[in-house]
């Protein structure tokens, strides 16, 4: 926590940039933004339970859903009646998140470990079975659709207004999370993970130190679900789709538990690429969970954990360590350009269209990728996948080898 | 009187092939003590095998090579992944195997795309194994009913009787006095995980014939399977049995019930009552057949945390 | 005649067809100290945590302050004024030492569900823990991190935690296994300072720190209490000898 201290000044900054974007993009990015933010919000309520108290949840979507239905129906319902205006309409999404995370947390937390992560998902899969039966509730196949109503002297039509109320809300609530973890209850939740027996000795009610984090990453991420709403003014069902539950997990590793705001940071990082890449690429969400595997393999404690290694490096071997991080880059971009081009080649090989034309003819027609064409039967395909990953398996080896060779050098 | 016997016998069935995949699941959780999250994609990957194999070999050909393909990649997943971080403990290899069976999934999507594949029970083996009434039952849900109580008999027989399934019992509860005495516990561990992994694959490729094949099945079958593991208790091979025969036989008879609330409220005159309200209580019990075992899951929870048949640790 | 502290009556504990615990009877006086004394596999640990309520007794009462525990949850157990140590430490180990003593020092002030104050704020709770800090001799490691001290530093933490409930009854369990004999005498001293007025039960293998500790000792053979007396009259029990050293003794 200390360095959170001391980065004040860097805070403070990134919250001004936050609250400049609307002037530096366009309207598209914008709105990108804005499931950016929800999506770093949803992250960090997961990782109160999951980072910071141990619990693994694989149905988290659950609480999301939650709190974006909790929140349509209120729109729906108060339509613009003043009881509870546009902005502060999440605090339905809220309320149902926590209600919902008490009760669910409550038959959760009767188990632990590997049982409970196992009851989470299923709780979420019990209401992605159940919610298209419920039409009046979950609205069916369709869905529920709204609008936003003007209050507080604003219309809240333009993606501007909509972005700095999720904004405020996504700030605020990242600043109350923070506080938890300066409370009695927060620190409770590191003592769960850390020794939850001891704690029973200690005269400690384990059971309601269970039920109470959940709840409270319940609230969160009924409030994550709300903003959600507010922003696109419909909720689906698809909300509890197991894919939700699945993609704030790999978020939030990827950009590190250990950290408060890295799971924020991973979540925004993953949304974005994800906005960004999905035009261009079938196999977005196989990408992402090979970073996943390969962060949990290699780098535990994820992009923050990273961004902490390479700051030791630089503190031990001084200006040697920038051609190290150069090897790594480059290695990395080798693996990552060839693993990319084989996957893409792959996808386009396999795909509905390809096959119904290979048939046709005797030879393989070509496969257009990145502007050109390219022949399956030809080596200089299979080169352009081959040369790269060998080149950067190659450079990767030696290049862990120098650093491993002088860590131990420079060790004093 | 046939509808009866057609849910039962459909009923245990499918709670066998339950019991198939969870059997895997439950012997590598007991001797490893981490859930792997991909053992249903080991299901998966055995009927995409089957499928993609079916055209080259024939049935029964593809069927045994998925097998054994789906032990293999179930051998590499512990030999190179698991094992790399079995250091940093248990929540951390369940996120792995969860990211593992992302991956498998999204792989499968990228070779087979997202719709389910035409794999389909060969004409030969589609035929009727009996009449009940006016019905016929296939041969093939008996096939499936066969393997799956042949399996079981096997593996217990190979724990219960030979050395290896001694040791492989020894290794469970007290590895380090097994590897004391000289057995390469790595390569129990490893060859326990990949048989378990074979089984899920045998599983899929038998039932993908009869079932939809869809890059979604390991997440179905998946959860129910990890709701017996639940209800039947960590550990326990009875308990799974158990509880897979209650799951299958409850969630198929549910199937044919086209009841609601309603008709219960019915009883004592609230039917129109019942009906003003909606919502649940005019859910026909046959749509909600597919939640039915997590009411179960969450009722084993209140009343019995440990499961039917596990130990209360 | 004060009341006792800790009463045990008739108790049993059978792990399936094994019976650990064969009929133990027990009596501690408020403030004694009571060194509990046996074999290898006598059921000592056993004992302890059937008193915790690790484990529930099979038959028998257990009562302590005049209720019964007997089959308790560690919670209530732990509530009701009675604190145990553990043999293998069992603290936090990625925590500060400062914290795990808040921690454990927290709970009798009910903030568990507090989650609108500071914790650093909160002013007891400060006070009370640097208070236990010192009275372990610890207050220079403060801010490190649990796991990573000494053994015998970890030790001291262990015990400061099990004081923090102010319990009027303390288990330790070998509280100076794998000490060296320098630190199995501080530890010595620590232990009589820190549990004056309360009454202790102590497991310990360790004779001279059983002796000097101890007003009384109890001697665990085969899950039944075969003595209790002042440390002369054991060194001078016949069956106790017996059960040490074997028949021997008696030839």
């Amino acid at each position: 926590m200390a360095h959170m201290r001391t980065s004040i000044p860097l805070l403070l900054g990134g919250v001004a940039v936050l609250v400049a974007l609307p002037l530096l993009l366009s309207a598209g990015l914008l709105n990108a933004s804005v499931q950016m933010l929800i999506a770093a919000l949803f992250a960090s309520a997961y990782s109160l339970l999951s980072g910071r108290a141990g619990m693994l949840s694989f149905g988290h979507a659950a609480y999301f859903g939650v709190g974006a239905f909790a929140t349509v129906h209120a729109m729906n319902a108060l339509n613009g009646t003043g009881l509870l205006p546009t902005p502060l309409l999440p605090l339905a999404g809220a309320g149902a998140g926590l209600a919902f995370g008490v009760v669910a947390g409550w038959f959760a937390t009767q188990r632990t470990g590997t049982a409970f992560a196992m009851i989470t998902l299923a709780i979420a899969e019990l209401l992605h079975a159940l919610a298209p039966q419920l039409r009046g509730w979950f609205g069916g196949e369709s869905g529920i659709s709204t609008m936003r109503m003007p209050a507080w002297g604003l219309n809240f039509g333009s993606t501007t207004q909509v972005y700095y109320l999720t904004l405020a809300w996504v700030l605020a609530a990242l600043a109350l999370l923070y506080f938890h973890t300066l409370t009695p209850p927060g620190r409770l939740t590191l003592a769960l993970r850390e020794n939850e027996h001891r704690l029973r000795f200690l005269g400690y009610d384990v059971h309601g130190l269970g039920v109470s984090a959940f709840a409270i990453s319940g609230l969160f991420s009924g409030l994550a679900g709300a903003l959600q709403v507010v922003s696109n003014e419909s909720a689906n069902y698809v909300v509890f789709d197991a894919g939700v539950s699945a993609s704030v997990v790999l978020n939030s590793y990827i950009g590190g538990v250990t950290a408060f705001l890295g799971p924020a940071l991973g979540a925004a990082l993953m949304t974005f690429f994800g906005y960004a890449v999905s035009d261009a690429t079938q196999a977005w969400l196989l990408y992402q969970g090979v970073i996943f595997v390969l962060v949990m393999m290699f780098m535990p404690d994820g992009l923050v954990g990273l961004l902490a290694v390479i700051g030791r490096l630089v503190r031990t071997l001084g200006i040697r360590a920038a051609p190290l991080m150069a090897g790594w880059l480059l290695a990395g971009l080798l693996l990552v350009a060839g693993g990319v081009f084989l996957v893409e080649l792959v996808q386009r090989l396999c795909s509905q269209d390809y096959r119904a034309m290979a048939r046709v003819g005797e030879a393989w027609p070509a496969v257009r990728l990145l502007g050109r064409e390219w022949l399956p039967a030809a080596a200089g395909t299979w080169a352009t996948v081959l040369l790269p990953l060998a080149a950067g398996g190659g450079l990767l080896a030696m290049v862990h080898g120098a650093q491993r060779r002088w860590l131990t050098e420079g060790a004093k | 009187m046939d509808a009866l016997v057609f849910a039962l016998l459909n009923g245990v069935i499918y709670g066998l092939l339950l019991f198939m995949v969870s059997a895997g699941l439950t012997l590598i959780f007991g001797m490893m003590g981490v859930l792997n999250f991909a053992h249903a994609s080991f299901y998966m990957l055995g009927a995409y095998f089957a499928y993609a194999l079916q055209g080259l070999v024939g049935f029964a050909p593809a069927v045994v090579l998925a097998t054994v393909l789906a032990g293999a990649v179930g051998a590499g997943v512990e030999r190179f992944f698991l094992r790399r971080v079995h250091r940093h403990g248990h929540a951390h290899e369940l996120l792995l195997t969860f990211g593992l069976s992302f991956i498998v999934a999204e792989t499968i999507k990228l070779l087979f795309g997202n719709q389910p594949v035409d794999y389909r029970i060969p004409p030969a083996l589609d035929v009727a194994a009996f009449v009940v009434g006016s019905q016929q039952y296939p041969a093939y849900r008996l096939l499936m009913g066969g393997v799956a109580l042949a399996m079981f008999a096997v593996l217990y027989l190979l724990l219960t009787r030979t050395r290896v399934g001694i040791i492989v019992r020894s290794a469970i509860y007290k590895p380090r006095m097994v590897e004391a005495l000289g057995h390469n516990v790595q390569l129990v561990f490893m060859g326990v995980f990949a048989v378990g992994a074979a089984l899920a694959g045998l599983a899929g490729a038998i039932a993908g014939a009869f079932y939809t094949t869809s890059p979604n099945m390991a997440l179905e079958i998946g959860v129910m399977v990890f709701v017996v593991v639940v209800v039947g208790g960590l550990g326990s091979l009875g308990g799974a049995m158990l509880a897979s025969l209650l799951i299958g036989v409850m969630t198929s008879f549910a199937v044919g019930v086209d009841r609601s609330l309603a008709d219960l409220f019915a009883v004592v005159g609230a039917r129109d009552w019942a009906e003003g309200v909606g919502g649940l209580l005019t859910l026909k019990l046959s749509s909600l057949a597919a939640t039915l075992p997590f009411a179960l899951m969450l009722l084993v929870l209140l009343v019995r945390p440990s499961g039917l048949m596990g130990s209360k640790n | 005649m004060t009341a006792s502290i800790l009463r045990i009556a008739g108790l049993r504990k059978s792990f399936g067809d094994t019976e650990i615990i064969r009929g133990v009877e027990f009596d501690l006086a408020p403030g004694e100290r009571r060194a509990l004394i046996g074999p290898n596999g006598a059921g000592k640990s056993t004992l302890f945590h059937l008193i915790s309520g690790n484990l529930a007794p099979t038959a028998g009462d257990i009562e302590f302050d005049g209720q019964p525990i007997g089959g308790r949850t560690p919670q209530r157990i732990n509530r009701a004024g009675l604190a145990r140590s553990f043999q293998i430490t069992n603290i936090f180990p990625k925590l500060t030492v400062f914290e795990n003593i808040r921690l454990a020092v927290m709970r009798k002030h009910r903030l568990q569900y507090s989650v609108w104050r500071r914790i650093a704020w909160v002013p007891w709770l400060r006070e009370a823990t640097e208070q236990l800090l010192e009275r372990v001799r610890l207050q220079q490691r403060a801010q490190t991190l649990a796991g990573e001290m000494s053994y015998s530093e970890q030790r001291s933490l262990e015990l400061a935690m099990t004081l923090a409930s102010n319990p009027k009854l303390i288990l330790l369990d070998e509280p100076m296994a794998g000490m060296s004999s320098e630190e199995t005498e501080y530890t010595m001293h620590l232990i009589r300072e820190v549990t004056a007025g309360r009454a202790l039960l102590i497991v310990e293998h360790d004779m001279d720190v059983v002796f000097q500790l101890a007003d009384r000792i109890s001697v665990l053979v085969y899950g039944q209490v075969i003595a209790t007396g002042t440390p002369e009259e054991i060194r001078r029990h016949q069956g106790v000898r017996e059960a040490y050293l074997g028949e021997e003794v008696a030839a």
